[in-house]
């Protein structure tokens, strides 16, 4: 069956003032698969991983060319309201930051400020449903009005990751999601993450290649800016097709 | 291409390669030493062979070992990953010819100075074959040529319809004089153990290509099938 593309990227180029960080990137992403990002420090994967929500936005020196459509809307148009768009397309970021406020509270939030509730009850319906498709509810449900940050670290990691999904988007980009956690809270979001797939749509920068292999169907190897090669993974990580993606993933260099 | 950012990693997949190719050379110098001891009908010559087996099962035993402590700590990838598999399969195969040359020498004393001399002969051209096969097949692998490789393996063509040729001459043999049966079985045995040996090579020659291109070689022999009863003249 033909893949459904979500979030289709062509000729991206990306400035931070004088210097290019991205060239002429050009990627399909398709729906509810994972696709994972991977290469060394400084290829560019985390500045293409946050132009799919404008994170680069907040950055004056930062320009982008180029378009990036997801559905087929090109997200960069100036009739595109930056906050619709995070609702659309959410982020859990490398170290797990919780709000400074109750379990409750972290997942409540979004969807308050979005209006997504219109009493106390759907809110609460909301909060557990999202706790629930992020694995964590049966740790936290008796402990609600705890802090968020009184968690464990994995823990926290799946309290944002319900955070991400209280919001209900379609797209979730995740920036080393699991590098700060122990192999049994990497695990876990792992296993979140096959789950998450079947209702969202997950780009995963992630600087374990073994994570790369686990979770995604495609993945993408970016070097000094260039998306050097995209395949499936078990193409990438078998016989892919060019000398420095061999390089990389067979640890030549990095 | 260039080295791995861990030298000792390199350095333990070298070692996985040269002790296969000490294998190796431990294989082609059994079969050429049990050729000889048949050829001479040479008892003595043939036990030594038999003694210089644990040498091969032990490096195979080596490369187990090594190739398990590799993909546990190293979690090799992509051509990295088919080299050690790659080299379980080879170690077993090469380990399995060395199998069949002992077999061969085990049955020299079995063979009788009145064994049909023609299919002897045969049989030692045959066992001159498979050798360049072992030689070619281990050159192919430490060039790791996929060239080479498909090279090897065309050629068992040729020692599959020696064998038949061999097979059909010495049950035409036992047809004709019934005396002849115990040592002809002896010699079909060792035909066979021959035979197997190129197939093995063939086998190393597919693992060549697997670890070159990440496919398996999709070829079959043109021969196949060619398997039929032997029309014996009486």
């Amino acid at each position: 069956m033909e893949k459904k593309i979500k979030v289709c990227v062509k000729n991206l180029n990306v400035y931070y003032g004088e210097k290019q960080a991205l060239f002429d990137v050009c990627m399909d992403i398709n729906q509810n698969e994972i696709t994972a990002l991977i290469g060394p420090s400084g290829c560019g994967k985390s500045t293409f991983l946050r132009c799919l929500n404008r994170m680069n936005d907040v950055i004056d020196i930062c320009k982008v060319e180029g378009s990036i459509k997801i559905d087929g809307e090109d997200i960069y148009n100036d009739e595109v309201r930056v906050e619709k768009l995070r609702e659309r397309v959410g982020m859990v970021f490398q170290k797990p930051n919780p709000f400074p406020k109750s379990i409750f509270e972290n997942v409540a939030y979004g969807p308050r400020i979005h209006g997504l509730a219109k009493d106390k009850n759907e809110l609460e319906e909301i909060v557990y449903s999202s706790l629930k498709k992020a694995a964590i509810f049966d740790e936290v449900k008796d402990r609600l009005d705890e802090t968020g940050t009184s968690l464990s670290g994995g823990q926290q990691q799946r309290l944002c990751i319900a955070r991400a999904i209280s919001v209900n988007p379609d797209v979730i980009l995740m920036d080393e999601p699991c590098s700060a956690l122990d192999p049994i809270a990497t695990a876990k979001i792992e296993a979140l993450m096959e789950e998450l797939k079947k209702e969202y749509t997950i780009i995963i920068v992630t600087h374990s290649m073994q994570q790369a292999a686990r979770v995604s169907s495609k993945t993408g190897f970016f070097h000094l800016g260039n998306l050097i090669e995209v395949n499936d993974t078990e193409t990438i990580f078998s016989t892919p097709a060019n000398e420095k993606t061999l390089e990389y993933v067979t640890g030549r260099f990095g | 291409m260039s080295d791995h950012l861990v030298e000792s990693y390199d350095k333990q997949l070298e070692l996985i390669n040269s002790n296969l190719v000490k294998m190796g050379g431990l294989v082609e110098q059994q079969v050429k030493d049990s050729l000889k001891a048949l050829d001479e009908k040479d008892t003595e010559f043939a036990e030594e062979i038999l003694k210089k087996d644990d040498k091969i099962d032990n490096l195979e035993k080596d490369i187990y070992a090594l190739a398990y402590k590799i993909i546990a700590m190293r979690q090799p990838m992509a051509n990295d990953l088919r080299t050690v598999v790659s080299a379980l399969s080879i170690a077993n195969d090469l380990e399995r010819m060395g199998d069949h040359a002992t077999n061969v020498a085990k049955r020299v004393a079995n063979v009788k100075v009145s064994m049909p001399s023609q299919s002897i002969s045969k049989i030692v051209q045959m066992g001159d074959d498979v050798q360049k096969m072992i030689k070619n097949v281990l050159d192919a692998f430490i060039k790791m040529s996929e060239k080479k490789a498909l090279n090897v393996w065309d050629s068992d063509i040729d020692i599959d319809e020696t064998y038949l040729e061999i097979y059909r001459e010495l049950l035409q043999t036992m047809a004709d004089n019934p005396d002849t049966i115990n040592g002809c079985a002896h010699l079909l045995t060792i035909a066979k153990n021959i035979e197997r040996i190129g197939d093995y090579a063939q086998n190393i020659a597919e693992d060549i290509h697997f670890i070159v291109t990440g496919e398996t070689l999709e070829r079959k022999s043109d021969n196949a099938g060619q398997w039929e009863d032997v029309d014996i003249k009486t």
